[in-house]
């Protein structure tokens, strides 16, 4: 939990403490950007822009629970630019061989920590059929463990979206893994 | 389809516990700080000019006071100047005029007044003359003055049969010398 002490020094224009916002803020907004992008070098972009967007609006943050919900939903929205840029781009197409490299991840059990390219190949190979959308709500819920609550607060769509939107890309995720490992 | 298929949970667990790792916070501290501050700099930053002219008082009242009156100051300079510039730009239009009184004058006169102005314009460029109404009736003063002055001499003329011939003489003369010249 971030302080809101800290939130309002950094309002009075102190870079020292927004050094230290940064730090703070930066692991968590990195983490639902490459979830969502699977690139790590747009998810730093995506973060980079989300800090300057957090500087010019500061003074809209009244608690440190706000401020959570606030930046996810930054977050969400500049990967929601970066998706749409990249629609264009060829989908990334997994062959046999990459199956089998996460297969054996996967047979290797929890305790084995992947890699950010690891990451980045298994979320993309399995999310690839996903709208934007779905995607989201997949990597909110189910990757970053929020309640359906807090991704409609900061998707911006209702709660019966949301729960759709989990339930189809649930069962793709699911055809996906069924099918192939 | 269960989408809570043992396979399903063991891939999302494998995500889960794998937290995307951000290597290099610094960095993007970096590039958000000089963001920032490139933002900042092409503002303009009252507060800091504040601070910058009052910052050496440190009595709250004090400094607000004199920010206060600095500002009607500044306002009442631009106001004078606008005053000032509208002034000069007025007489620098007009041509003529320094008396206030009207003359009244009858119309043989207002009718030698414009000959005189039209004959004054014809000599000179008329923005280089400037001639007030007390000197234009000064000059028809002397006019009718001159012309009373001429007819008392035809009179003189007329009754004196020598002087007459006198002048006649000298005239004949006088246009026999233009002639040899």
């Amino acid at each position: 939990m971030i302080d809101i002490k800290l939130i309002e020094e950094c309002r009075d224009g102190n870079f020292n403490n927004f050094r230290k916002l940064v730090e703070l803020t930066s692991p968590f907004a990195y983490s639902v950007a490459f979830r969502m992008l699977g690139n790590e070098d747009q998810a730093k972009d995506v973060v980079q822009e989300t800090m300057v967007t957090i500087w010019q609006k500061l003074k809209k943050i009244k608690t440190s629970q706000v401020y959570k919900t606030w930046i996810y939903r930054i977050v969400v929205n500049k990967c929601y630019d970066e998706m749409r840029k990249r629609k264009r781009n060829p989908e990334f197409v997994a062959d046999e061989q990459t199956w089998g490299v996460i297969s054996n991840m996967i047979s290797e059990g929890p305790s084995i920590a992947l890699e950010n390219s690891e990451i980045s190949k298994i979320i993309s190979i399995l999310t690839e059929r996903l709208s934007t959308k779905q995607k989201a709500v997949f990597v909110l819920s189910d990757l970053e463990g929020m309640s359906n609550d807090e991704i409609s607060e900061i998707t911006g769509i209702s709660k019966s979206a949301v729960k759709a939107n989990l339930y189809h890309a649930r069962k793709s995720i699911s055809e996906k893994i069924e099918k192939f490992l | 389809m269960k989408p809570e298929s043992e396979k399903y949970d063991n891939v999302l667990n494998l995500l889960r516990e794998s937290k995307p790792v951000l290597d290099s916070t610094e960095d993007i501290e970096k590039e958000v700080i000089k963001r920032i501050t490139k933002v900042n700099h092409s503002q303009l930053n009252l507060p800091e000019i504040i601070d910058f002219l009052f910052g050496w008082v440190y009595i709250g009242w004090v400094r607000r006071g004199l920010i206060a009156a600095s500002i009607l100051l500044v306002l009442v300079f631009v106001f004078q100047q606008g005053i000032i510039l509208k002034r000069i730009g007025m007489l620098s239009k007009q041509t003529v005029i320094n008396d206030k009184e009207s003359v009244s004058t009858p119309t043989d006169e207002i009718e030698k007044l414009l000959m005189v102005y039209k004959n004054s314009g014809r000599r000179f460029p008329s923005k280089t003359i400037t001639i007030s109404e007390k000197q234009m009736k000064e000059l028809l003063e002397k006019v009718d003055e001159l012309k009373n002055k001429y007819k008392e001499l035809e009179n003189i003329i007329e009754g004196d049969p020598e002087l007459k011939k006198l002048i006649e003489k000298k005239q004949i003369e006088t246009n026999r010398t233009k002639i040899n010249l």
